[in-house]
């Protein structure tokens, strides 16, 4: 492809990609396989392989493309088949196997294999397969950022072009001064989608007001929540709309030169990006003059190393430096004093993806979504002891029901609902009375979680919730950078603390602790990982107090997880003396012989379980109890002849 | 500067826009603590214990980054702000050892008295939990990290990255984890650490410990005495921590003229060769070919019945004297008197001769003042372009380097070096031109060709300024780049280069060193340095200048004072009649008209007899000079040699009287550095044994000798005698100089000093352009001595080892003579990395370890000539420099081979 030249041939260039694509699905059908990173852990490499042989060994013609995450993860891998003069039918969990039957069944015959469809991405039903904003799924989204996740070859700038893309961008060239669209942004309400929620046209009108030269602009793609993967599924299922967010930026702004940062562990996103970034080249949208204008802009995409800490803003610009990550104080802020000292511009790539859909639709369209403070929607991954886990996008305002028992589905299995882990590892765990909350920026943060990046993780009632505040805290201050006292050290002590309590080794002094070092460590340290380290703490002591309080006082784990407070027991009325547990466990701790009731030793016992998992289920002998004794023989003694002691009250 | 009204604690302050919370806090005579803050570095707000509470912000601010505003409220105090010191005070003591009563910073820990001011105890600390138990790591020979104590307020970090530039340490790891450390965590001695000490200096706790000090005593032990480094020519202030008699610590004057606080590794670490048990303690006379301990008055007396009889019978022109760039100003005054007014002639001369008698003849014929024209302070702070032409600066001037080495990488100022090696600060270059060692001439005029056929030069500078254009003019147009950069062996492009660089980037500064001067074109090349400055019109403003780096503490001192052997104090020409007359009438004596012996014709005249006795203070030419078998030689031929040193160095190991002088450490004085700035020398401990004051000896023998003129009591006395005579220290007094010196020319007491040399006019009035030819050294390399050698000095050693040999860290991490062979040179010899190799010239061998790498251009060999047991100057050649007579120590032909 030759580069674009002009505005206009931009234009032309949209109208020859649609037609073309319009008249090849007019005749060919078109296959579509899931290539997000998650589609590609659940097998989409080996169906698409499967699908290619076949296509090639029955002589049928057909287009197989690549698309990437339209969000249900969970039914991963998701082939789509559209057929001339047919909707486009999505199907889940798809095998090499059930590709080939799909394309026997419905390329090339006439079944649409309802049983196997997930929906028909159409308006209306299609021969038994529901439409699929009827699923639950579906139905209470609002896909803006994500608008093209699903639906297009992430690797072809072609297809992002036919559905609009550089529309806007060729929009502020031809209509737009670059105070008209920062007043745009301002007044669409699109706030930070990085977590912090500032007002982006407000960065931009910062930004371009600085002194200094040359200006920097930065898109955040460090995503480092464990859970979280919003913006690895935008990375790679729609790049060229961070790339138009940031041309419509640069230009807002006046930058020249931008740093996509993007974690080393996202190859795929990666890979996509810096595809994207070639493609863009070659077509004459990034580069000197483009769209025969004054303005030039390059992207460069720069990879993380690792650390979590960098995706702190001034971190990142220290990592992009070539320096080690590491946090600096604020003032001076990035708009003024960024990159190499000077004003940058950085942003979340959703929120830069948002631009382009403001420009195009207007920042009323925009503000017409969610609350009176946070517009738009918001994008989450949805994960944990949920049905459907995946990247889900809702208007901002959604409650946390619904988007956990709406669109995620509810618990997974017959569990029920513990908490909700939302923000990161630096938000907070809320409790079911706090379903009800919307989700907007105001809201989450009085709940003491905050909206983070969007990582949402749902968790049932088998969860500790002390043990779950200490896997967040272990996270966050081995991420640590290391420079600020409250941060370092205060991370490691609340840590401390929380592994007592888990082992039964707590006092009550200890939630004052952990109480006054989370008030200076929220109050007192250099950057937000710092600050909203305590967070899974303070929420879980706010809410789940009792938890911790049974651990200390009880030496009891109500959700029976962690491992110092459990014991297992062969309950002497239910053991039928089959021997499974005694040959299984691993440590030799269960004496017993055939019709005889087993016994666990529990000073040799290793607390793995492996008893109670293998207890043929009629019998369900062995019990895992905390913070209490069962009465049992002291020796093996024959099936039938226990009785219980009698206690004082009969 | 705008002022910005705030309150804080309820008071309304008036700020300057800018200030940081903790500055206007603290110019308000509000305390804020402080803990990771060090007012020399910049604020990076990690220990958390100046954080205040500003109205509106929703957490704790941090006050030494956070700016004032118009209108803000701060408590400093608050119950909150109070809570937080005292949480971060109990979580770092809570990884602490709190082995106060062993430590060596009890004291003097910034923890412990903050602890104290917060009254945290730890024994009720509520935070108790792992400690880390690090072993304690003193693998290099400086410095002991206890990282137990460490409370990573990365103010080393700070200061390796922001004074010393070489950004050795950083943290490592991270969370609980984090550590201060070098990449991959190896030792210091296997990092760039240049051991400048600044991490030890700023250290808050007892984590950095200097090795040196430790047991020797308790912060509120040491008495402090402020003097000037007895190294090289930048004349560090250092603050000596003294304890019975033993020097324990050298500390940073944050308010040292020339170096602001820094230190390198020998102002920092090497003042312990003081009480080497070489030291000489009692006077020694040679019987029998053996030293045999004398008295003072049986070594006086021999010492003037001696020099009197030779005198007597051969004339005063048959006794030699060499004073000494490493004695005070007052000693050198006294030295150069003794030769001219006792002995009767001028025959005195110093190791300046070695370094920098070019750079006198050459500027004084280019500008009319021989001396470095610029300061420290205005070049490091507003060049934009630094020039560096054969010097070493990071190893020779490591402060020096070190500040351009800071402005380069943060003030982004252009960087050019020339040198044949890859020397480190090449490493910070924007462009390092590698020529050919002796072709700095053609280098030179290649780059004015481009400035003249480009029109790049400064029009009217030279127009207004100057004279003599069209002479340099006709000489460089026959440099086109191309025939420049063949005689340099280096692209014609790399000429060009640098010739843009300079014209786009001024003003520049030219520094030179010995690169430059020892050369038999050494007058050469330094006219032409001078020629590039006029010719950019960098000359007379900041940043700018031709800026000749004195290796030695009193190099330019020893000068200035006369020990010269055609110049009274002050450059007053001893052929001169009315100088003469002037200084006959001062010393009451009359004195000889007739220039005197150089040291190196001195040394030759030895052989021929012209020179019957030699009276040598301070200097080693045994080690310095040129051709050391041949000087050797020479100063066995002389009748009588006697030797005034704090060692029994190679050279006074052939003397007939040793006489034990001080070191700089024991007496009191002024010492000139590079840039013309004369600084106090203090008196911090007592001399061994019986060593006497230096100027007190040849007092002394002049006295026996039958002149009272040199009896004095103090060396104020002698500057009180020596400033009136010496026009440019007309206005210096001992009592004048305090803490900050004084810069020459400083004609009257009243004269403020002058910073800057040529503002508005040349001391000889217009600027002089020279046309120079290049000329081929005058040994070059041929079939059978096919390399060059390169001789020069290293970061750890200082001049003829004499002192630093004697330092036990300095020793340890460079103890020996290496001979540096480039890759391809050693391929072809068949050399590997680390094997001895012989090196042979025309005048002698060594045998040395080889050390194979890039670092010396191909074609070219290094030594540094600091090592007795294998001393680069038995090759070296004593081929003089016509005018300055400077012998050509950088350029001899050798061979080097398998030993």
């Amino acid at each position: 492809m030759s580069k674009i030249r002009t505005i206009g041939e931009l234009q032309r260039t949209r109208e020859k990609i649609k037609s073309t694509i319009e008249e090849r699905e007019k005749t060919t059908p078109k296959i579509m396989v899931g290539m997000a990173s998650c589609g590609i852990a659940n097998g989409a490499k080996e169906v698409w392989t499967a699908i290619q042989r076949k296509l090639e060994e029955d002589a049928i013609e057909a287009n197989l493309v690549k698309t990437g995450c339209i969000g249900m993860c969970s039914s991963e891998v998701l082939v789509d088949i559209v057929k001339p003069g047919c909707p486009r039918i999505s199907y889940k969990h798809v095998t090499p196997e059930i590709a080939e039957e799909l394309i026997d069944d419905w390329v090339v015959g006439d079944d649409p294999r309802p049983d196997l469809a997930l929906a028909v991405i159409d308006e209306k039903p299609f021969r038994d397969i529901p439409a699929w904003k009827e699923l639950p799924f579906f139905a209470h989204q609002k896909k803006v950022v994500t608008h093209n996740c699903g639906f297009i070859n992430p690797e072809s700038i072609e297809e992002y072009i036919a559905r609009d893309g550089y529309a806007a961008l060729a929009k502020v060239f031809t209509n737009m001064t670059p105070e008209e669209v920062i007043e745009e942004v301002k007044n669409s309400g699109l706030r930070g989608r990085g977590g912090a929620g500032f007002p982006t046209g407000l960065k931009w009108e910062f930004t371009r007001k600085a002194k200094g030269e040359p200006k920097y602009l930065i898109a955040n793609s460090d995503e480092g929540d464990p859970g979280a993967f919003m913006d690895r599924s935008l990375d790679e299922g729609d790049p060229h709309s961070i790339l138009e967010g940031m041309l419509i930026a640069a230009y807002a702004i006046g930058a020249r030169k931008s740093f996509i940062y993007c974690r080393a562990e996202y190859p795929l996103a990666v890979k996509r990006l810096k595809h994207a970034i070639e493609q863009a080249r070659e077509y004459g949208l990034l580069g000197k003059n483009i769209l025969e204008t004054d303005f030039s802009f390059d992207i460069e995409l720069k990879e993380g190393a690792g650390a979590f800490v960098c995706g702190e803003e001034t971190a990142l610009m220290h990592s992009i430096e070539g320096k080690r990550g590491m946090p600096r104080p604020r003032p001076p802020f990035p708009a003024t004093s960024g990159l190499w000292g000077k004003p940058t511009n950085i942003n979340n790539v959703k929120s830069y993806a948002c631009a382009p859909q403001i420009i195009l639709k207007g920042a009323d369209w925009f503000s017409s979504m969610g609350t009176e403070r946070s517009k738009g929607t918001m994008v989450y991954a949805l994960t944990g002891k949920v049905k459907n886990t995946g990247t889900v996008e809702i208007p901002m305002g959604s409650t946390l029901r619904e988007v956990i028992f709406d669109i995620g589905g509810g618990i997974e299995g017959d569990g029920k609902f513990k908490t909700v882990q939302i923000g990161g590892p630096l938000g907070g765990c809320l409790p079911e009375e706090m379903l009800d909350t919307p989700v907007d920026y105001e809201s989450i943060t009085e709940t003491g979680a905050i909206m983070g990046s969007g990582g949402m993780v749902v968790a049932d009632e088998g969860t500790c919730m002390v043990e779950f505040a200490k896997f967040f805290l272990e996270f966050s201050q081995a991420e640590s950078c290391g420079k600020c006292v409250p941060c370092r050290i205060g991370g490691k002590r609340m840590l401390e603390i929380l592994t007592r309590i888990t082992e039964g080794k707590g006092e009550m002094e200890d939630l004052e602790r952990l109480e006054e070092l989370s008030k200076v460590m929220a109050d007192a340290s250099l950057c937000a990982l710092g600050q909203l380290t305590p967070n899974p703490v303070l929420t879980t002591l706010k809410y789940f107090r009792d938890e911790y309080i049974a651990h200390i006082v009880d030496k009891r784990c109500p959700a029976l997880s962690c491992e110092a407070l459990v014991s297992f027991y062969i309950l002497p009325e239910e053991c039928e003396g089959c021997g499974i547990c005694r040959r299984a466990c691993p440590a030799q701790a269960i004496a017993g012989d055939k019709r005889m009731i087993h016994v666990i030793d529990q000073s040799k016992c290793i607390k793995c379980g492996t008893c109670l998992d293998v207890c043929p289920e009629p019998f369900s002998a062995v019990k895992k109890v905390s913070g209490k004794k069962i009465p049992v023989p002291e020796k093996p003694i024959p099936v039938g002849t226990w009785e219980p002691p009698t206690t004082a009250d009969g | 500067m705008a002022k910005v009204n705030i309150t804080i604690n309820d008071r309304q302050v008036v700020a300057e826009a800018g200030q940081t919370v903790l500055e206007a806090a603290t110019e308000a005579g509000i305390e804020i603590p402080t803990l990771c803050y060090h007012p020399a570095l910049p604020p990076e707000a990690v220990c958390r214990v100046c954080v205040v509470e500003i109205e509106g912000q929703r957490t704790l601010q941090p006050s030494c980054t956070f700016p004032v505003s118009e209108g803000m409220e701060i408590k400093t105090h608050s119950p909150r702000v109070v809570e937080a010191r005292r949480v971060a005070l109990e979580l770092l003591i809570s990884d602490c050892p709190m082995d106060c009563t062993t430590c060596e910073m009890n004291g003097n820990c910034e923890l412990q008295d903050l602890c104290y001011e917060y009254g945290v105890n730890p024994e009720e600390a509520r935070f108790a939990g792992e400690k880390h138990e690090y072993p304690i790591d003193d693998s290099n020979p400086f410095i002991e990290r206890d990282y137990n104590k460490c409370i990573l307020c990365r103010r080393c970090v700070r200061a390796c990255e922001y004074m010393n530039g070489v950004e050795a340490i950083g943290s490592l790891w991270r969370g609980f984890e984090t550590k201060i450390g070098t990449a991959f965590d190896a030792g210091l001695q296997d990092s760039p650490c240049e051991f400048c000490g600044m991490c030890v200096e700023v250290c808050p706790t007892g984590a950095l410990i200097p090795i040196e000090r430790k047991g020797k005593g308790r912060e509120w032990e040491f008495r402090h005495v402020q003097t000037t480094c007895p190294y090289c020519g930048v004349g560090c202030q250092l603050d000596l921590n003294i304890k019975d008699n033993r020097i324990v610590q050298v500390r940073s004057v944050w308010d040292g003229p020339a170096n602001h606080g820094l230190t390198c590794v020998k102002g920092r670490f090497g003042f312990d060769f003081n009480e080497s048990p070489d030291r000489l303690t009692r006077p020694l006379i040679k019987k029998d070919g053996q030293f045999v301990e004398a008295t003072w008055d049986e070594a006086l007396h021999l010492v003037a019945s001696r020099l009197s009889e030779i005198k007597e019978k051969h004339g005063s022109d048959a006794i030699g004297v060499l004073s000494s760039a490493k004695c005070t100003n007052e000693e050198n005054y006294a030295m150069q008197k003794f030769a001219r007014a006792v002995i009767g002639t001028n025959n005195i001369d110093h190791c300046a001769r070695l370094c920098h008698a070019p750079t006198v003849t050459g500027l004084v014929t280019a500008f009319g003042s021989g001396a470095m024209t610029n300061s420290f302070d205005d070049i490091a702070e507003e060049a934009e372009i630094y020039f560096i032409i054969g010097s070493n600066t990071t190893e020779q001037h490591p402060v020096l380097g070190m500040r351009i080495r800071q402005e380069v990488k943060e003030r982004d100022a252009k960087l050019i070096v020339c040198d044949p090696r890859e020397i480190p600060i090449a490493d910070f270059a924007d462009l390092h031109i590698c020529q050919k060692p002796g072709t700095d001439v053609a280098l030179l005029n290649g780059i004015m060709n481009v400035l003249i056929t480009e029109e790049l030069y400064d029009e009217d500078f030279v127009e207004g300024r100057t004279e003599n254009f069209e002479e340099l003019k006709e000489t460089v147009l026959k440099y086109p780049p191309e025939r420049a950069a063949e005689i340099c062996g280096i692209t014609p492009d790399e000429i060009v280069e640098a010739a843009h660089l300079l014209a786009e980037n001024r003003p520049g500064a030219l520094l030179y060193a010995m690169g430059i001067t020892q050369h038999t074109c050494g007058h050469q090349n330094v006219l032409s340095t001078a020629n590039l400055q006029m010719l950019l019109g960098n000359m007379g403003l900041p940043g700018g200048g031709v800026n000749p780096l004195r290796g030695q503490n009193n190099v330019q001192g020893a000068c200035d004072l006369g020990a010269l052997v055609n110049v009274y104090p002050g450059y007053q020409k001893v052929t001169d009649p009315a100088a003469r007359e002037k200084f006959e009438q001062a010393w009451g004596v009359k004195l000889s008209p007739k220039v005197g012996l150089t040291v190196v014709e001195m040394i030759n005249a030895a052989e021929t007899g012209e020179v019957k006795a030699m009276y040598i203070m301070g200097e080693n030419p045994m080690m310095s000079d040129p051709d050391i078998k041949h000087v050797e030689e020479c100063l066995k031929s002389l009748d009588f040699l006697v030797v005034q040193d704090i060692f029994l160095t190679e050279t006074a190991q052939l003397a007939d009287v040793v006489l034990p002088g001080v070191s700089g450490f024991e007496k009191d004085g002024t010492y000139t550095n590079s840039e013309r700035r004369i600084q106090m020398v203090h008196k911090a401990v007592d001399p061994p044994g019986e060593a006497r004051q230096d100027w007190w000896i040849v007092g002394e023998v002049a006295r026996r000798i039958g002149y009272d003129g040199l009896t004095y009591s103090s060396p104020k006395e002698i500057m009180d005698e020596a400033a009136p005579l010496t026009p440019i220290y007309g206005g210096i007094s001992h009592d004048r100089l305090d803490t900050q010196g004084l810069q020459w020319p400083c004609p009257s007491p009243d004269h403020p000093g002058t910073p800057i040399l040529h503002v508005g006019k040349f001391a000889r009035g217009l600027g002089h352009f020279t046309g120079v030819e290049w000329q081929p050294p005058a040994e070059e390399p041929d079939e059978e001595y096919p390399l060059i050698l390169t001789t020069g000095r290293v970061l750890y050693h200082w001049h003829t080892g004499t002192l630093t040999r004697r330092s036990k860290g300095l020793d340890a991490i460079y103890p020996e003579a290496v001979v540096e062979l480039n890759t391809q040179d050693a391929a072809k010899l068949g050399i590997a990395d680390g094997q001895i190799v012989k090196v042979t010239s025309r005048r002698g061998e060594v045998t040395a370890k080889v050390q194979v790498s890039d670092k010396p251009k191909p074609g070219v060999v290094f030594m540094p000539w600091h090592f007795a047991e294998a001393a680069a100057n038995k090759l070296t050649i004593a081929a003089l420099d016509p005018t300055s007579k400077i012998p050509e120590l950088k350029v001899c032909a050798v061979k080097v081979e398998a030993a």
